[in-house]
């Protein structure tokens, strides 16, 4: 009977377990270990065989909703970019705080980074609607598409982007996505342009996206907050003096995401056992003419 | 102090979602509302402003005769708004068939060129061998066929189509059981994104004004 009485049990017990297992790694860090993928590995190896010379195009394909996922990869793919001085187009095709989530990681990343110059280590060129059809024409010329900058300042007056005129002058992609632009930048620009294209995606996004990544379409994929721990790993492993950015007190990052994660990953994979448990003990007695009260979770 | 208040407003929406776990109320509903509103306000701002004017607008203004090539997107856009005069609606649709028919093309294109070629190149495997396991090849080919055989239906799932069809509903079980993993995954990191913004952000941004 006392199993019973888990598949009744009040779902707000369970809310506030949840909320629980959220709120205390996030007061009180743990620190739990950090384990890579190829996928990870991959992206990050990529970006690791580039150097001054080379131009990546990040696109910020999410706003605020997803910004808990997305944006601790945009921190730690900037930040591992400009650390090997490799220049960056920004842009944003996301039209619910696409160009808002992009402004907002370059003022962090800027801070960090006080000898960067806009215009020559990085361009920002805001946002464009009608993904595909801002995509397309950027394989022929990006000033098509973004006649300025951002803050105005037209395409020709930027040192970079002298040097950047379509898809053949960029070593990588990299889409920062929560919805199907990720899809896009692989299906249209990697298949007609053959640019490599490399997607940090959100955890609901990321299981469609392995057909993908094992077709040699996509080059690496970050899924959702693991995907992001594991590239804060590989990029703490690989440049030591970045720990300290990592370390602030308060400042959320991916890692200390994952110890939330695994304490909520964990009390939900218990309630689901405990659940089966009782049901599959209930089943049974049934079957042997018992007791066959039982019932849902009460609301 | 702005930053105050709207740190101090966006915790309150915040609990007013939240508050949808006790029960459907106002409070839920006035925040579910006015973030469908304001999405909407800031999505037609920033088309405008992005879009419309550096793309449009400034062109057609600054230079004339190098841009009124533009005249046509921009006389096609302001045609869709005609089904709102019942006596020339009819004229919308021409526009509406030009951006039906662009994105059929382009789509098309994308597709195939995209995804169905190369995933079906990507399937075309030696059956013995893998990443990982030598019968990794194996076991995906076998679960492409399964699957594509489940979604025939022109044929009665019985028999040998019956068995393949039921291992096909196995794969996709088990695929649906690991996006829903990650889809778990997802919505925890959204959890963990508003506790951090409630008892960290909010409590740091409020400490920093008082």
């Amino acid at each position: 009977m006392g199993l019973e009485r888990l598949l009744q049990i009040d779902r707000r017990i369970l809310y506030l377990l949840i909320a629980l297992g959220t709120l205390i790694p996030i007061l009180l860090p743990i620190g739990f270990p950090v384990s890579t993928t190829r996928p990870t590995e991959r992206f990050f190896e990529k970006i690791e065989s580039l150097g001054p010379d080379d131009v990546v195009l990040a696109s910020f394909d999410y706003g605020p909703t997803t910004a808990p996922e997305n944006a601790p990869m945009a921190e730690a793919i900037l930040r591992h970019c400009f650390t090997r001085r490799i220049k960056v187009v920004v842009i944003a095709l996301f039209p619910l705080g696409g160009v808002t989530m992009a402004g907002q990681e370059l003022d962090l990343i800027r801070a960090e980074y006080p000898a960067l110059r806009e215009g020559e280590d990085y361009a920002f060129l805001g946002y464009k609607d009608g993904a595909q059809a801002a995509m397309k024409q950027m394989g022929v010329d990006f000033a098509a598409v973004f006649p300025a900058d951002h803050a105005g300042r037209p395409l020709g007056e930027l040192p970079l982007m002298t040097r950047v005129r379509n898809y053949d002058d960029i070593a990588l992609i990299v889409s920062l996505s929560t919805n199907v632009i990720a899809e896009y930048w692989v299906n249209l620009v990697n298949a007609q342009f053959r640019t490599p294209v490399a997607v940090g995606a959100t955890a609901v996004s990321a299981p469609k996206y392995y057909a993908y990544l094992d077709a040699g379409q996509m080059l690496g994929l970050l899924g959702g907050v693991k995907g992001a721990s594991e590239y804060e790993r590989l990029l703490l492993d690989g440049y030591p003096e970045l720990r300290p950015m990592y370390r602030k007190p308060g400042v959320y990052n991916a890692m200390k995401g994952m110890d939330a994660q695994t304490i909520d990953h964990a009390i939900i994979m218990l309630f689901i056992l405990l659940g089966n448990v009782a049901f599959f003990q209930m089943r049974r007695r049934a079957g042997r003419g018992g007791d066959a009260s039982g019932g849902a979770a009460r609301t | 102090m702005g930053n105050l208040i709207g740190i101090w407003i966006g915790a309150f929406l915040t609990l007013c979602v939240f508050s949808f776990l006790y029960r459907d109320n106002p409070f839920f509903r006035f925040a579910e509302s006015l973030f469908a509103g304001v999405s909407l306000g800031y999505y037609i701002g920033i088309v405008a402003a992005n879009t419309f004017a550096p793309n449009l607008v400034r062109p057609l203004v600054q230079d004339f005769r190098h841009n009124a090539h533009l005249l046509v997107p921009l006389l096609l856009g302001l045609n869709l708004y005609t089904r709102f005069i019942p006596r020339i609606a009819w004229l919308a649709r021409l526009s509406l068939a030009v951006y039906i028919a662009y994105f059929v093309g382009i789509n098309m294109v994308q597709k195939l060129h995209g995804e169905v070629v190369p995933q079906v190149g990507a399937t075309l495997l030696r059956p013995i061998g893998g990443a990982l396991t030598p019968i990794d090849n194996l076991v995906l080919i076998v679960g492409v066929l399964a699957v594509l055989v489940y979604f025939y239906f022109s044929a009665e799932h019985r028999g040998a189509v019956g068995a393949i069809s039921r291992l096909g509903i196995w794969y996709l079980m088990l695929g649906f059981g690991a996006a829903f993993g990650y889809t778990v995954m997802g919505r925890v990191s959204l959890l963990i994104g508003r506790m951090n913004y409630l008892f960290i952000d909010l409590v740091r941004t409020t400490a920093q004004n008082l």
